[in-house]
């Protein structure tokens, strides 16, 4: 398993272009990935449930990979987050 | 279609999403963001509002409801998953504008009142009104289609949905 944490920058947090994004993105993978923040977590392939975690400007995230393809996801998700978040 | 797919032990189910508001139809490609013209969240169709009451599309629960008030997701008893997102980048408004009705986790039925928004207001401050109503699990669905006509009252179905049952 993979892991890395992330605090979000982006003014308006993990709102719906952001997140679409993130789904496609952990699309491209067959690892499970979740996103975790505030106690809740959440499939990053699941759109309404990433929505659902409301993470805000300054939240820390915590993405979580784990499958055949993780270091590829890993490398691919943390570039995202520091690109889009 | 229908019929021809009975004969081979397969069914289909046929799911409507109603119109949450009043207003003038129109396909997602008219919205001038390009994640809701690109479908990266989904495919789905837009209205532009002339009320400022915005009713559940569907039979369901209320998934998500944003602190902000300018967007809610329900899950519909019929398991699809609808993202209603009043206006463009209007989280930047931060809830300035929007009263919500409803809690997340309520389960609703179609046509009860969700959001309440000033849209004069939201105009004012130039921003664009135009209302995504989008499929979020758009990948689990055979057929997504908009409905035709233009102009839409909550009666109206907006967009009709297979879904293919094995």
């Amino acid at each position: 398993m993979k892991e890395f944490s992330y605090v979000i920058k982006d003014p308006v947090g993990l709102h719906a272009r952001p997140a679409g994004l993130l789904v496609k993105k952990a699309g491209e993978f067959t690892s499970s990935i979740t996103v975790e923040s505030g106690g809740k977590s959440a499939e990053a392939k699941k759109l309404i449930k990433l929505m659902g975690l409301g993470i805000k400007q300054g939240a820390e995230v915590v993405c979580r990979i784990e499958g055949e393809d993780e270091d590829a996801a890993h490398e691919a998700l943390a570039k995202f987050f520091e690109e889009n978040l | 279609m229908g019929l021809f797919d009975n004969f081979f032990g397969k069914k289909e189910e046929r799911i409507q999403i109603f119109a949450p508001v009043e207003g003038k139809l129109v396909p997602l490609s008219e919205v001038s963001d390009p994640t809701f013209a690109e479908e990266i969240l989904g495919q789905g169709a837009a209205v532009i509002p002339t009320s400022n009451q915005f009713f559940s599309p569907v039979d369901g629960t209320l998934t998500t409801v944003f602190p902000t008030g300018h967007a809610v997701a329900l899950t519909s008893s019929t398991g699809v998953e609808v993202l209603l997102h009043v206006g463009l980048d209007t989280v930047k408004l931060n809830g300035k504008h929007f009263t919500v009705h409803v809690e997340e986790g309520q389960q609703v039925k179609k046509g009860d009142l969700l959001l309440e928004a000033d849209l004069e207001q939201i105009k004012a401050e130039g921003f664009d009104i135009i209302t995504p109503v989008i499929i979020c699990n758009t990948e689990e669905f055979s057929e997504i289609g908009m409905a035709r006509g233009s102009k839409v009252t909550v009666e109206d179905a907006i967009l009709n949905i297979i879904k293919r049952k094995e």
